[in-house]
Formats: structure tokens, sequence, C-alpha cells
């Protein structure tokens, strides 16, 4: 440095100021950075923060499973199963990878990039691919890492016995909320919580942090229903293959366990497959054994006959004239098939005789007939909790002039539904105390029961209706070998625009098995066969017969009628 | 104890819990994956549970059973019935 002093001189003379202002500026790049910090770090923290939280933090749903439907031996009848919902983030995606994703999922190429496209010049950033991938599919797709394809996780329902119990179970819609029958019904107990909790996820979506959970999945119950699904299904084969024979418009069966009036089948007809729903039609879905209404016709005849019976003014073998064969009230001539003469009260239900019945329900009045109906649960609510359960319609006696009280007494004139009409035959196989109908399984079974007629007024009502299955009664074709079977024909004419139609009829049968001790009680109704055969004894009776043979064998039931030969188990006292 | 001593001691709290921190933070993640793996083995389980559920309901359904009886065991309904009683 000594060696040049000029040039140092000279050196430093400039040095100073330069150095003054590099250092000058290096002080104000720092102060700005310092500035830009504490700004940073106060003022755009919550701002900073939010976005952060927000292209990092994501609240996830774990959508709950819902309740398993089964019948009553665990057999399922509806069933989530888990899937995959896909989705596409448009403005992610490069277009050039759409048609692998269209392949793995079987979707057009074209249509595809088109929708992508378009949502992606709207500015869309969800898009679905396909609802309800099954999780093989889906996880082939989304191992390939695709940018901008997304699955999260569904649940999908499943209806194993499909149409035989569409009407039943009912179904669910593609967001698992319950559209019809027990699924709408019940939707809040089989549907479960949906849980959710607030995660770090990185790049590729792993989660990598759970901040928060803010509610557990709970999966919804599970729920057993007394229906038993051999004889759901074999009722609803036989009633199917009669409604097609018939060319009949619609058709119901309802099989109630006669000791507990448990339901056993309830099948309709014309029916659905609810895991597929093209081309479904919304008269398809209509349940006819809960939502219809029928005119019950001749089969309302024993309970006018059990009225009378408990009125102990008459008894089985207590005769009626029904001669000339009709009869006159107030301007209406009421009919039977033929002059029967002189019939006792069995021969009344044994022969189906309009005249009789309007004897009877002329001489136990208005008022008794109404309270005898309305025990029996004519006209009442089955509380099935149903959606569009029919309640029916019982005149009230008021309401009943003779002519009234008359049509009444052979079934016209009042309206119940096949479910109403089972449950109300339960009173002569309940020992003449009527237990509530049941569905659900698990359901507290009551033992209360409300006291219709006395057992002795039951069993002779039950004898009479084995008189119908006779060689000289209405519902022979009801029969069923080897058991002694009791029930009784109805066949009303349907209402129309003018009146009832002379054309259009409903066959009913109802019935009861075996006679002995009766198991079963089974109602068959068959709207608007359209062919020669129109009466219930010849339409519903044979459907009656079938159903029956079937079901008491399925169940085990002893043959009762005598005729079978017993064997002697050897050996069967130790 | 001196002042010094004090805060050389504090210092090294200071890095020893930060060290363990990490650690817990580090444990809490992979416990948190191995809970997703499970978590992903549970609903792949339910899946193949309600997969099985309806393969044996359709396997087992009357129709089914009564068909095979008549076709291939040649089962029929008996023809004379007869009550067997002890």
């Amino acid at each position: 440095m000594n060696a040049q002093p000029n040039q140092t001189e000279e050196v430093k003379g400039i040095a100073r100021w330069r150095f003054t202002l590099v250092m000058a500026v290096f002080a104000c790049l720092i102060a700005a950075v310092l500035v830009r910090l504490v700004v940073l770090h106060t003022i755009e923290q919550p701002f900073l923060f939010e976005q952060g939280e927000k292209r990092t933090v994501r609240e996830e749903v774990q959508p709950a499973m819902r309740g398993m439907i089964t019948d009553r031996y665990d057999k399922p009848l509806a069933v989530s199963t888990p899937v995959m919902n896909l989705w596409v983030n448009p403005q992610q995606v490069n277009l050039q990878q759409i048609p692998l994703v269209a392949r793995d999922l079987g979707l057009s190429s074209v249509r595809l990039a088109k929708k992508i496209e378009r949502a992606a010049s709207q500015g869309r950033s969800f898009v679905y691919l396909k609802r309800q991938v099954e999780p093989e599919v889906a996880n082939v797709l989304l191992g390939r890492r695709i940018a901008g394809v997304y699955g999260e996780d569904d649940f999908r329902r499943f209806y194993p016995a499909a149409e035989v119990t569409a009407h039943t179970v009912g179904i669910v819609n593609i967001d698992g909320c319950g559209q019809e029958g027990l699924e709408l019904a019940y939707d809040q107990f089989l549907q479960g919580h949906e849980g959710s909790r607030q995660v770090v996820k990185d790049l590729y979506g792993n989660v990598v942090k759970q901040l928060k959970v803010n509610s557990v999945a709970k999966p919804g119950h599970d729920m057993a229903l007394t229906l038993d699904l051999r004889l759901q299904y074999l009722a609803y084969r036989e009633l199917k293959a009669a409604v097609s024979q018939h060319h009949a418009k619609s058709g119901a069966a309802v099989l109630l366990d006669a000791h507990s009036g448990e339901v056993l089948a309830l099948v309709g007809q014309p029916s659905y497959n609810p895991n597929n729903r093209a081309g479904l039609k919304a008269e398809y879905m209509r349940n006819r054994a809960i939502a219809d209404l029928i005119e019950p016709g001749s089969t309302m005849k024993p309970f006018t006959v059990a009225a009378a019976l408990e009125s102990g003014r008459y008894f089985p073998d207590t005769e009626v004239d029904t001669a000339p064969g009709y009869v006159r009230v107030k301007n209406k001539t009421i009919r039977d098939h033929r002059n029967y003469g002189v019939l006792d009260v069995t021969g009344i239900i044994t022969k189906s005789s309009n005249v009789g019945v309007t004897f009877l329900s002329a001489q136990m009045g208005a008022e008794t007939i109404w309270e005898f109906l309305t025990r029996a649960g004519i006209g009442q609510a089955t509380a099935l909790g149903f959606p569009g359960e029919a309640v029916g319609s019982l005149p009230y006696p008021e309401q009943m002039d003779a002519l009234r009280l008359a049509t009444v007494s052979y079934g016209y004139g009042l309206s119940v539904s096949p479910l109403q009409l089972a449950h109300a035959y339960t009173a002569f196989t309940q020992g003449g105390c009527i237990k509530p109908m049941r569905l659900l399984l698990n359901q507290e079974a009551s033992a209360d029961c409300e006291r219709v007629m006395s057992a002795k007024v039951a069993r002779q009502v039950l004898n009479m209706l084995e008189t119908v299955t006779s060689d000289i009664g209405t519902g022979r074709r009801a029969r069923v070998d080897g058991y002694r079977v009791g029930g009784k024909t109805g066949t009303a004419h349907k209402v129309g625009q003018q009146g009832y139609e002379d054309d259009e009829y409903t066959a009913v049968f109802a019935g009861v098995a075996p006679i002995s001790d009766p198991d079963l009680v089974l109602v068959v109704v068959i709207d608007s066969p359209q062919g020669k055969e129109y009466y219930g004894g010849e339409v519903a009776a044979p459907v009656f017969s079938r159903i029956m043979e079937q079901s008491l064998r399925l169940r085990q039931v002893a043959p009762d009628d005598g005729k079978m030969p017993v064997l002697q188990m050897a050996g069967g006292d130790q | 104890m001196s002042l010094r001593s004090v805060s050389i001691l504090l210092w090294l709290m200071v890095v020893l819990s930060a060290l363990i921190q990490v650690g817990t933070v580090h444990w809490q993640r992979s416990l948190m994956q191995a809970w997703a793996a499970e978590d992903a083995h549970r609903a792949q389980l339910q899946q193949e549970y309600s997969r099985l559920l309806l393969e044996r309901g359709t396997l087992t359904a009357h129709g089914r059973i009564d068909q095979q009886a008549r076709k291939k065991l040649n089962m029929t309904e008996p023809d004379k019935v007869q009550v067997l009683s002890q």
C-alpha cells in the first residue's frame, strides 16, 4: 500500500462514497426484505395460512354402510357393497390420456373427451367419470396414476331376490336414500351416520396427517324381516304364472303365520327388478298387497256368520230358509246362483248364499256387524308403518241402511287391502283373539290380542270353511292332498265409471290350512282375469292350492286328513 | 449455578425437545399409514364379505336347490305320503 501512495489516495477518494452507496443499497435491500417478511408474517398471514390449508387440508367424508335387510333365516334381501365413484378434474387432466380412461371404464372415448373439454372450458373442476364402479375396475384405473383422476368411496345396494321382494323391501336412489317400501319406511334406522375428518394430503392424494376427526362413520342397523324367502319365492312364482295365464291386470298374495300373525310372504304382480331400473314403469312399483284396495266380496261372509254365531242366537245347524233364491231389499234384488231352499248356517258358507247372509245381518243389526268387523281390523290401519299403506273403509252403522247392511254382509260397499283381509282371517286361527301383524322379526312380540269372538265360534267357523272345499262347496279347487283345507271364495265386480262393471272382476280366495291346527293363512287376489274363468273358485283357488301345498311341505306341517298311512317309528319312545 | 450453565442447559433442553417432536411426528405419520392400510384392508374384507353373502344367497336360493334336486339328483315329491310318528 505504501509503494503507490498516489494511487491509493486516488482510490480511497473514490471508494468512500462508492462504499457508502453500496452499503446503503444493501441496507435498503435488507430493509425491504425485512419489511416484506414482517408484512407476510403479520398482515398477510391469515390469508396465506388459509390458502396453504386450502391446498393441503382436505375435508374427507367417509360414507356409512347401510344396514342389511334379511329374511327370518338371515338370507340377504338387500345388501350394500363398497364401490367407487370416479371423478375427474378437467383442469388437470391430460386430454391425450382420456382414451385410456374410457377404455378402462368401458365408456365411449369420443363422448367422454367432449364432456371433459366442455367442462374444462366452463371452468369446472369436478366431473363424474362414472358412479358406482366395482372396486376392481376402479383400482386398475387409479393404479395408473393419471393426473386429475380421483376416486371416492361409496356403497351400492344389491337386491339378491330382485323382483320377488321388490315391493316389500323397496329401493334406494343412487345417493343411498330410501325411495320405496321398507327402505323408505326405515330409512333413518338403516342409514347410519357418515363420518368426516380433516386430513393433510400430499400431491398424490395420500393422507399424510390427520388433523381432526369431526365424526366417526357409524354403519346403519341391520333389519330382519319375518318373511321366509323360500315361501316368498314360491308364492311369487305361482302368482306370476296365474296372472299371465289369465291375462290379469295385477295380482297379490299374502301368507301369514296363523298363530303369530307374522307376515311370511307378501308378493305382488306386476313387479320390477330393483337392480336394473331401465324401462321401469311407476305402476310396477305399486305394492298390490298393501296399497291396493279391493272389495272382498264373499270372503266377508264368514265374518257375518261368525257375528251371528257369537250372538248366541244361531248355531252351525240352525236352519235358514233362503227360498226362493232372491230377496228384495229397498228396490234391489239380491240373488243367489240358484234357489238353495232351506240351508243351515254352515250351508250358507258352503254354498256362499247371499240371501242367507242378508237374512243373518238383518237379524243382527248394523251396530253389531260394524262392531264385529271393526274388531277384526276391517277399515283399520294395519300399522306396519309401510309407505302408501291403504286403510280401507267400512261404513259407520249410521250410514248403513237396510241395503247397505245387506251388501256389507256379503262383502260389497266396503274395501280392504289383501293384507288386511289375511290379517282378519287370523281371527279364526288364533282362537278368536287377533294379534297385531308383524313384518319385523326383532320387534317385540306383544302378547296382547283383541278378542273378536270366542274360541268356540272361531273353531265352528273353521269347520264351516272346510266345507267350502268339499265336493258340494264353491272352492273345490283349493284342496291340497293330505291336508284339511278351509277357505272362502270371493268374486267382486269391479267399480268402473258407471258403477259396477259387468265384465270386470276381482277373484279372491282367502283360506286356512291345516284345519285341525291352522298353520298358515293365505289370501290370493287376481285382478281382472280376462277369459272365460273369472270366479274366485276358478282363478284364485288353484293358486291358493299350489302355494299352500308347497308351503305346508316346506314348513314340514304334518298331513292331517287322516287318509295318509301313519308309520310308527320303532323305539321312538326311548 | 452460574447464568451460563443455566442457559446451556436450557439450550440443550430446547434441542432435545425439538428432536423428540420430530420423532413423534414421524411416529404419528407411520401410525397413520398403518391405520390407513388396515382401513383399506377392512374395506376390502367388507367388500368380499358382501360379495360372498350375495353369492351364498344365489347358490342357496330355494328355486335353484329345487331344480338341482330334480335334475341332478332325480328327486321327486313323495307320491304316497307316509307320516312318521313317535
